[in-house]
């Protein structure tokens, strides 16, 4: 909402400056977002005085005038205008100002002879439609001073943020009202005086509430033989300076009392009222109704409208209709002003996607004790501007009227819970100056606070104590640090878990990707997961941005995928991501983490190149983030996944359960993200690998005797997984193999076909003495021998 | 012969200046020191001196050998030292060329700034919890203050699912479960992703916040003003100024934001800060007693305080990326700058 300065100060007086007040405004809770000076419109306009004028020598119609700017020397101005003469007073146009009209003033020369700047008429500064001549300015403002400044334009815009529990603020004099709690000045209300006549109103009209509970509170009043014109300046000006357009003096006068008061008002013209009467009732089924932008409603029966005798005349609170609205040959007009549910009107609002200033601060609640004094304002405003005569009375329904809320305040507590050290009588002084009544019960321990109506929001305690706090001033509550104890934390292990595996990952060269929660429904297919698949159970949104957003993530690896796309779709063909986060899975969410390997990986500069990942590149990274969490036993074996290469993938076991899978993505997964080379993924559970997480460390005693190494290479079937051997050697050898450790696979003409063959390190140790040469000749044969009647194993030499 | 053997080691001597190779000092040392050498000559004259000779004369020899192998020592030292410095030389490379370094990789820029978040909450006592990002109305709204018709909700823009489920909007739903599920004090914080229908240059459909809850038998206002304050001087730096403004949540009362002085102006005011010198970065307030009751604590047996603010938006304060968007396309350019 916007306010400006000088319009404030018709309803208190303060001597901020617009920073100030700006600051005081934001530093009570009203946030000024905005601050816009009226006046640099006008910056080079000041007050001149015509001293002597003398004939054009060229032209008839204009004169040469020598004026007076309060400079040195005067300026010779040219100018035709019929009201020119020695002595007036106008504002002039010097060299160099931007007139709002769009005229540049410059140095020129009309018909021969110099002009220095320009005596203005009020349309040329924008001020009004008068171009008949000057605009005459009183003799007694000081010559040369700036135009706006001298006359009082000067004028600066808030732009608020009122934030939704303070629909009071919605106005000039409730933003008035919080400058009296910063001030304790005290409000200056319009003075309202409303001439009627003969004519009891209660004679030419009525008003029903056939719906009291979404109308609390209902007036009108009626004024007659009124015309319908533009408003006078001021009135355009106030409106046009907070940003609401003009429309005709009555319309006019109820958004500048709007604007005033908070309270929304109404004029329908009385003429186009069906039995010129008003209902005030829920909308029947099917019932529809032209609004004032000219769009046809159609209207629900939980709607509130205002009818006639017959039909919908206006959306209660929102818009009036479009039939009954005030035109320019409107003769009488009935004025509206009420009080409306504020969910009713917000949800009505809602279900048509209508919003205006009216329904803005009816969905937040208006002061229903503001109703008359608005439509006596209006009504007097009208007369003024419009003329006409005022029916006698106001018809007042009124069903619904507020109590006004009682509230007891405990002194202590507001101390206790700002942790200030505030007297009983500086909160009594704070909540007076907010319009609160103070009564003292029990000794000054306890307040009775009366609630004003326009302050609905207050209805505990500890909403007074807000409102002590923050006119105090945040600014002036103490900064300390909490006394209590620090509750000892449980141990998380996952968040452990996530913390080594992060780092294991960054160092070992991978980028950390987010991504969406959300992905596209189609992102199961291009992962190729049957239709059966647990994962294709996804949650969708009812309301999603876009197709790729409509439902929450089953698997991370889609998302990778995507990223890989992106990237090669840019010439980024390094791609090394991983992603932590959790999934949505029937009705839990299990923490993930997945990564990519595509395109070349590594540094990529001269000694030490990119290279092609492949399976063991993703299943080494596996097996470290494995390590760093503590679990050895793992193991792996190949899948019928169809998301990977049927002979290059692995699901990771522990205790034969599946905590993981990585391998090659299948060729086609690839077509569908149009990647040119292979990718490999894998993804890991992180809660499963948290519960298999040991973090536990022992010492293990530094060997005191020697190892002996020997190497032993063997030729086997092709398709012998490579770990068998170590299986058998590790069962023969017992607690004097250390490690077995494999460093060659070859497959070529040095080995027969089908064949292929390992080659091993073995470290032979014992604890507890120097093995001997024959010892350990002794054991490598018996691991010789089961490896070849067990495996048909042969010795390579 | 004393003399003999003073010329021999003051030739001896002047030689070895002018060796230049180890070929050549082993030429001299066979000269002085060979079986025909200077020096082995004079010493076999020794037995022909008289008795009361041979002592000062002897003792003469042994120091002339001992300085003149002292300083062949030190010449094939030099020599050596000398040999080597050339190899060295001859060994140069271009050390310009690349190091080898290993490949590493960086956490992603939102993830920087939450952990540098947690870290300072961390040690002020608070711990890490998490909570379900799929929630209920009744978590997400209804326990936290905000009723069905509240206009607080119309800030809002919620996401929600087919099943009557919805997105958390904020993390502050975790709030409600922890004080369910836990007895006071309670220092928590709550990092994760928060959703809301929303997508510009500013926001993201999915973001990042850091909730905290501090409750106990007596928390202040004042104590919220100090952890806060704390918090911000650690991540912003000391040079930082706070200030706490009025403002309205449903779930606190009194509630406030916190501004710092502009990160790009310092206070001056411009375009960044809206001409005002500050920026907002958390929302706080006293934990509502309604909220305490939807927790099943007694507003009248414990007081507390929250905030929340909005991690992306403290991340672009030093970032500054144009739009903000750019964090979730992972476009590896974008993730290695950081
Ligand atoms: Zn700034």
């Amino acid at each position: 909402m916007n306010v400006t300065q000088n319009w404030l100060k018709t309803y208190i007086d303060f001597d901020f400056s617009a920073e100030e007040l700006a600051d005081r405004l934001t530093m009570l809770g009203i946030e000024v977002e905005a601050i816009k000076e009226l006046s640099t419109a006008l910056n080079g306009v000041v007050v001149g005085k015509v001293t002597t004028i003398r004939p054009h020598p060229n032209a008839d119609k204009l004169v040469l005038c020598q004026v007076d700017i309060g400079e040195e020397d005067t300026l010779q101005i040219v100018c035709g205008a019929p009201n020119v003469r020695e002595g007036i007073f106008a504002p002039v146009a010097t060299i160099g100002t931007d007139l709002p009209s769009g005229i540049s003033i410059k140095r020129a020369k009309l018909r021969g002879e110099e002009s220095h700047g320009m005596l203005c008429s009020e349309k040329e500064l924008d001020i009004s439609e008068d171009a008949a001549g000057l605009m005459e300015l009183s003799s007694d403002l000081p010559i040369g001073t700036g135009f706006t400044d001298a006359l009082g334009l000067d004028d600066t815009v808030f732009e608020l943020e009122i934030t939704p529990n303070r629909p009071d603020c919605l106005s000039l004099i409730g933003v008035a009202r919080e400058i009296r709690a910063e001030t304790g000045n005290d409000i200056k209300l319009p003075e309202v005086n409303v001439q009627e006549d003969d004519t009891d109103i209660r004679e030419i009209t009525s008003v029903t509430i056939d719906a009291p509970d979404l109308c609390p509170r209902y007036a009108a009043r009626v004024i007659r033989g009124v015309k319908i014109g533009d408003s006078p300046t001021w009135l355009k000006q106030r409106l046009e300076s907070v940003g609401i357009g003009v429309i005709n003096n009555i319309v006019d006068v109820t958004n500048f009392v709007l604007m005033e008061y908070g309270q929304p008002l109404h004029a329908f013209d009385y003429n186009k009222l069906g039995e010129n009467r008003i209902v005030v009732r829920r909308a029947t089924e099917g019932e529809q109704i032209t609004t004032l932008d000219e769009e046809e409603r159609k209207l629900t029966p939980e709607m509130l409208v205002i009818a006639d005798a017959t039909k919908p005349v206006a959306l209660a609170g929102i818009m009036g209709g479009y039939d009954s609205e005030i035109t320019e040959t409107t003769c009488d007009v009935l004025l509206e002003s009420a009080n409306f549910q504020p969910s009713s009107v917000r949800a009505t609002a809602k279900a048509l996607g209508i919003h205006t200033e009216a329904s803005y601060r009816f969905e937040r609640g208006t002061d229903p004790e503001a109703v008359i004094p608005a439509i006596d304002r209006a009504t007097q405003l009208i007369v003024e501007l419009a003329g006409g005569t005022v029916c006698q009375g106001t018809i007042d329904v009124y069903p619904g009227k507020c109590e006004l809320g009682q509230i007891q305040l405990r002194p202590e507590r507001v101390n206790f819970i700002l942790g200030t050290e505030l007297e009983a009588t500086e909160i009594k002084q704070i909540l007076i100056r907010l319009g609160f009544g103070v009564d003292t019960v029990q000794q000054d321990n306890i307040y009775q606070i009366t609630v004003p109506t326009f302050r609905r929001d207050i209805t505990r305690e500890i909403d007074l104590i807000e409102e002590i706090a923050r006119v105090h001033g945040y600014d002036n509550i103490p900064t300390t640090l909490p006394k209590g104890d620090i509750p000892v934390p449980k141990p998380n292990i996952l968040v452990e878990v996530r913390r080594r595996i992060k780092n294991y990952l960054l160092a070992s060269g991978m980028m950390e990707a987010i991504n969406y929660s959300f992905c596209h429904p189609n992102c199961f297919d291009k992962i190729r997961l049957p239709e059966d698949n647990p994962l294709r159970d996804a949650l969708k949104l009812q309301n999603p941005l876009s197709p790729e957003m409509s439902v929450l993530r089953t698997t991370l690896l889609p998302s990778l995928l995507v990223n890989a796309q992106h990237n090669h779709n840019h010439q980024i063909d390094n791609i090394a991501l991983f992603e932590m986060s959790t999934v949505f899975l029937n009705g839990e969410e299990p923490a993930r983490i997945a990564g990519i390997l595509a395109g070349e990986i590594g540094v990529g500069v001269y000694g030490n190149p990119y290279k092609s990942p492949d399976f063991f590149d993703i299943k080494g990274i596996v097996e470290g983030a494995l390590e760093v969490c503590g679990p050895t036993d793992w193991t792996y074996a190949i899948t019928d996944e169809p998301t990977f290469h049927p002979g290059r993938n692995a699901e990771v076991l522990l205790d034969n359960q599946r905590i993981g899978i990585l391998g090659e993505a299948h060729p086609k997964v690839l077509e569908n993200y149009e990647l040119p080379y292979k990718a490999y993924l894998f993804e890991l559970d992180l809660e499963k690998l948290a519960d298999a997480a040991d973090f536990s460390k022992r010492f293990e005693p530094i060997p005191i005797y020697p190892s002996v190494l020997r190497d032993l290479a063997i030729v086997v079937e092709h398709d012998m997984p490579s770990d068998l051997p170590i299986e058998i050697i590790y069962s023969t050898g017992g607690d004097l193999v250390e490690s077995v450790r494999l460093f060659d696979v070859y497959v070529g003409d040095q080995v027969q076909e089908g064949k292929k063959s390992l080659a091993y390190t073995i470290t032979y140790h014992s604890a507890t003495e120097t093995l001997t040469d024959k010892e350990v000749n002794d054991l490598h044969d018996k691991v010789v021998n089961r490896l070849n009647q067990e495996l048909g194993a042969e010795l390579r030499l | 012969m004393k003399a003999e053997l003073e010329a021999i080691q003051a030739a001896a001597l002047e030689a070895l200046k002018d060796v230049e190779t180890a070929d050549a000092l082993e030429s001299l040392r066979i000269e002085y020191f060979g079986r025909r050498g200077k020096l082995t000559d004079v010493m076999k004259g020794m037995g022909q001196l008289s008795k009361e000779e041979r002592p000062v004369i002897g003792k003469l020899a042994n120091e002339v050998r001992a300085s003149l192998t002292d300083a062949f020592e030190a010449t094939k030292n030099a020599l050596e030292s000398e040999h080597q410095e050339q190899k060295l030389k001859a060994e140069a490379i271009d050390i310009t060329l690349p190091g080898r370094k290993p490949a590493y990789g960086k956490a992603h820029p939102v993830m920087q700034t939450l952990e540098r978040i947690e870290a300072i909450f961390t040690q002020m006592g608070f711990q890490v919890v998490t909570g379900p990002e799929v929630e209920t109305e009744h978590y997400n709204f209804d326990a936290l203050n905000t009723p069905p018709d509240h206009p607080a909700r119309d800030l809002h823009d919620t996401f929600y699912l087919t099943d009557g489920h919805l997105l958390r909007t904020h993390n502050s739903p975790v709030q409600i479960r922890v004080m369910e599920s836990q007895k006071p004090p309670v220092r928590i914080i709550v990092p994760g992703k928060a959703y809301r229908v929303d997508y510009d240059v500013s926001h993201t459909p999915m973001f990042h916040q850091v909730e905290g809850l501090l409750v106990d038998r007596h928390v202040t206002f004042s104590e919220l003003k100090g952890v806060l304050v704390s918090f911000a001087r650690q991540l912003f730096g000391d040079q930082t100024q706070m200030r706490f403004r009025p403002h309205f949540f449903p779930f606190t009362e009194p509630s406030a934001e916190m501004d710092i002085t502009c990160t790009v102006c310092r206070g001056e005011g411009c375009r960044s800060c809206g001409h005002t010198g500050w920026i907002e970065i958390l929302g706080a307030g006293a934990v509502d007693p309604e909220v305490f009751r939807a927790g099943n604590y007694d507003p009248e047996e414990v007081t507390g305080f929250a905030f929340g603010m909005g991690v992306e938006r403290i991340a672009n304060l030093q970032f500054r990326i144009p739009d903000i968007r750019t964090f979730y396309e992972n476009d590896l350019r974008f993730l290695k700058q950081f």
